[in-house]
């Protein structure tokens, strides 16, 4: 990855932070030195997300609660110091990478499972809870959670709120925001406050919509009130492949396009296949093409049904091969080859620039040949992992950062991407969020008017702007020109 | 507050011929003004112009929700009824963009020729595209497709402050900044005109079933049914999908079978109550409305939504039963176009603080729709 060489901070010892403004010895006050650490390799370590992005943070706290969270909040701000929250630091647009000096509240150890409702279908949880984790606590209960991005065994409930995570089964599902029924926040004043519950369509603006994929910039969110829903009675995943990617491709086109939406709809490259291939041995045809992952799930007739449209359709755009997952064991292997994607990656180069864009997904076909030729144009290593049902592309690129100007050459590259895929019609991110890594991109979906807006949201929140500051929204978004009084 | 005679003077000429210019007779309505614009632009102006003037604002879409919220006195309106096209349809995308104005009938006529739907409210009469999500309201079905405001992709505003704004993006995924279209959704005209919607459509089922079951447990044996509804006329199990699944699923329950979808008449009693409460409290809800001797309800299982109609209601009674509910986490939610001792909404969200500065933040003079909303914002 981008900076992940050499430390960018002076190896200082601890005793040497400048806590001139007295915060740290607040904090440790609040929850006691062994939770407040201030080790230039912590926060060299908790500075970093799984992205490009290096960052600073001055003293990284670990609360247990929500009254520590909002008791660190005030000893903060009442210091004019920012507060930016964390959870696993899985993210790659650094929406949790500190941009200044600030405490970084880091939520991992609030990772309770408060109470289960099977009844109603939801549970409380804290914000630290790891995704996957939370899908195996209700199991037993035939319910799951189902946003599942790539890195659930890791990720949290708390990040996937902040960049409203999405994952392969979110085609069908919707992405965070609609699993998300109400929570508790600590706001910028350090108070708390609960949005929404399970009651369907609280009273007044859908606050917990707008904290959905907020990024930590509207208040931290420490507890988490989430939708579960049944585990499918029946699935059926089918690994399908293609000899040229663009004709999977257009097979899911006319998937979508004949109105079904299967459970999944995932699409690799032969350079990703091969990658995965090479580490998890789950029998990907290697070679030119791609395969797709196709899924379907639901009433076992209509499951059929679905799954037979699905396999006509592909055959019709020149399939070569079908395979049908066997029981529940094929299943994991072939979804194993999707979700080690990121692991296989490794193998091949020192790092990697993963991105996050999404297309309407008429424009699916050409904007993938796009990224094609913006790769040999730049000549890099590019292999793709596509969430094509619903038009979101992940190139990743492939590289070594200490080759001189490679580094910037990819991030221009990508960025012409991000372009293309914007100029079809698309927008930035489709589940990663805008972080830092995007926040400057924004004016080219947005209007001055429309960031102005933004803007104004964010204020309501946080007028002192101490919140996750520098994320998000481009620096002066806030127009100045009001209207005539 | 002035009087509409004492407004008309002290209109700017300029806003005065803008306000003639763009004039609306189509809609009766008791204010100085009522006016139509057909593009965003007009709507901006119109609204920069009631902010010059201090204007209370209201806005109109179909007309089937008016009842809703705190009463106020308006001086002018602003009606939908130009911003009526359906602007772009992608039926190989599954989304369209369309205009406020358009009637959800006209709609779902539209997209039906592909056989999509937006899955908005199933029976409103004329409630239009942008009042249903102005109101955010869901249609029976959110049960498996989840409530409208999981499907507005993008939104085009007016905002009060008298600027055209857009937010969310234009695709079936997006985490591209903050949550605009939620926001818009369900804010009653609060911050600005709803203009456009970018809808995120579904394919309707193949094949679709309404049975009458003896109690709405019998529908456990199915996997996500399109509704379960308990009502004061019966309960209904609503199925949709694959022909083959759904006969399959037919056989699998008891009860009164009818192809198609068949819902319940509208609630039109005088009083229309709204319980929400958490699914699970659904029970206890149905027997609030019966306590209340609502002369119809309709319950929807899963989703915790229950409806009820009577003629005439002692205020403390609603109160009675607004207590039980708000101490749940619910609400209980009046809409009457009479009677001014009944609150409509009751306690606001605890998030009231918040919610004030949002509506200052849009709409620092306090013209769109002023005072209707919780916590009379």
């Amino acid at each position: 990855m981008i900076g992940y060489g050499l430390p960018h901070f002076p190896m200082t010892r601890a005793s040497s932070v400048d806590d001139s403004s007295g915060v740290v010895a607040r904090l440790i006050g609040v929850l006691g030195s062994e939770r407040v650490h201030t080790h230039p390799l912590d926060l060299l370590v908790f500075g970093k997300d799984a992205g490009v992005t290096p960052g600073e943070a001055a003293v990284v706290v670990l609360p247990e609660s929500t009254d520590e969270v909002a008791a660190v909040v005030r000893v903060a701000t009442a210091a004019g110091v920012p507060v930016v929250a964390r959870g696993a630091g899985t993210g790659l647009a650094g929406g949790a990478v500190p941009t200044s000096a600030c405490v970084l509240v880091v939520l991992t150890r609030m990772n309770e499972i408060f109470e289960v409702d099977e009844v109603g279908r939801t549970a409380w949880v804290g914000a630290g809870l790891v995704n996957e984790a939370l899908s195996n606590a209700v199991a037993d209960h035939g319910l799951l959670f189902a946003p599942d991005p790539a890195s659930q065994q890791t990720a949290t409930i708390g990040g996937n709120v902040g960049t409203n995570a999405g994952g392969p089964h979110c085609l069908a599902e919707g992405s965070t925001i609609a699993h998300v029924l109400g929570m508790e926040v600590v706001t910028g004043d350090g108070e708390v406050m609960m949005v929404g519950g399970a009651a369907p369509d609280p009273l007044g603006y859908d606050l917990r919509g707008l904290f959905v994929g907020s990024e930590g910039t509207l208040g931290i969110v420490t507890r988490v009130l989430v939708r579960l829903v049944e585990v499918p009675p029946q699935l059926e995943t089918m690994l399908i492949s293609f000899v040229d990617v663009s004709d999977a491709a257009r097979a899911v086109s006319e998937v979508i396009a004949e109105g079904v939406v299967p459970a999944a709809l995932e699409l690799m490259d032969g350079p990703m296949i091969e990658a995965v291939e090479n580490f998890v041995h789950a029998g990907l045809p290697v070679g030119p093409g791609a395969v797709l992952l196709a899924e379907v799930s639901g009433h076992s007739v209509g499951v059929a049904a679905d799954a037979a449209l699905v396999r006509e359709i592909a055959v019709l755009n020149g399939a070569t091969e079908i395979r049908v997952a066997r029981d529940e064991d094929d299943r994991a292997l072939l979804w194993k080859g999707r979700k080690a994607a990121f692991g296989a990656i490794a193998q091949s180069a020192p790092d990697y620039y993963l991105n996050d864009t999404v297309v309407p997904r008429t424009r699916f076909v050409d904007v993938l040949d796009e990224i094609y030729a913006i790769a040999e144009r730049y000549e890099l290593r590019l292999l793709n992992l596509i969430h094509a049902g619903d038009g979101n592309f992940h190139p990743i690129v492939s590289y070594d950062a200490a080759e001189a100007g490679m580094t910037e050459k990819v991030i221009d590259a990508t960025h012409e991407m991000v372009r293309a895929a914007v100029a079809a019609g698309g927008t930035l991110s489709g589940e990663h969020g805008i972080g830092i890594e995007k926040r400057d991109l924004m004016p080219e979906v947005f209007s001055a008017d429309d960031l102005d807006a933004q803007e104004r949201i964010r204020d309501a929140f946080d007028p002192l702007r101490l919140l996750n500051p520098g994320k998000v929204l481009p620096e002066g978004s806030r127009c100045l020109d009001r209207p005539p009084t | 507050m002035p009087g509409p005679a004492a407004d008309v003077t002290r209109l700017a000429a300029a806003t005065k011929r803008l306000f003639e210019d763009l004039s609306d007779e189509s809609v009766e309505a008791s204010a100085a003004w009522t006016v139509a614009p057909s593009t965003m632009e007009e709507a901006a102006l119109v609204l920069r112009a009631a902010a010059d003037a201090r204007m209370p604002t209201r806005f109109y879409g179909g007309g089937t929700h008016m009842d809703y919220g705190y009463r106020g006195d308006f001086e002018l309106v602003v009606t939908t009824s130009r911003l009526n096209r359906v602007v772009d349809w992608q039926p190989e995308d599954l989304t369209v963009v369309v205009e406020a104005g358009v009637p959800i009938s006209t709609l779902e006529e539209t997209i039906g020729e592909r056989n999509q739907t937006a899955v908005l409210p199933e029976a409103f009469g004329r409630a239009t595209v942008g009042g249903v999500v102005a109101a955010g309201l869901s249609g029976y079905r959110r049960f498996r497709y989840g409530p409208t405001r999981d499907r507005v992709l993008q939104v085009g505003l007016a905002a009060g402050y008298g600027r055209v704004i857009a937010g969310g993006g234009p695709v079936v995924k997006s985490s591209t900044g903050y949550g605009v279209p939620r926001l818009a959704t369900g804010s009653f005209g609060s911050l600005g005109l709803v203009g456009w919607v970018m809808l995120k459509l579904w394919s309707r089922p193949r094949a679709t079933a309404s049975i009458q079951i003896d109690e709405a447990a019998a529908a456990a044996s199915t996997y996500r049914p399109l509704a379960v509804l308990e009502t004061s006329e019966g309960s209904f199990l609503y199925l949709g999908g694959d022909p083959q699944q759904v006969t399959a699923e037919i056989a699998s329950v008891d009860g009164e079978v009818r192809s198609g979808l068949h819902w319940p008449i509208p609630i039109s009693n005088r009083i229309r109550l709204e319980f929400r409460v958490p699914p699970r409290l659904l029970r206890q809800a149905i027997d609030w409305a019966q306590r209340v001797d609502a002369a119809r309800w309709i319950a929807e299982h899963g989703v915790g939504r229950v409806e009820a109609g009577v003629d005439a209601i002692e205020p403390k009674a609603i109160q009675a039963a607004r207590a039980w509910a708000e101490t749940n986490g619910g609400a209980l939610i009046v809409a009457s176009t009479h009677d001014p001792e009944i609150d409509p909404w009751g306690t606001p969200p605890v998030s009231i603080e918040i919610q004030r500065r949002i509506k200052q933040a849009f709409d620092p003079f306090s013209i769109c729709n002023p005072g209707i909303f919780p916590g009379g914002l």
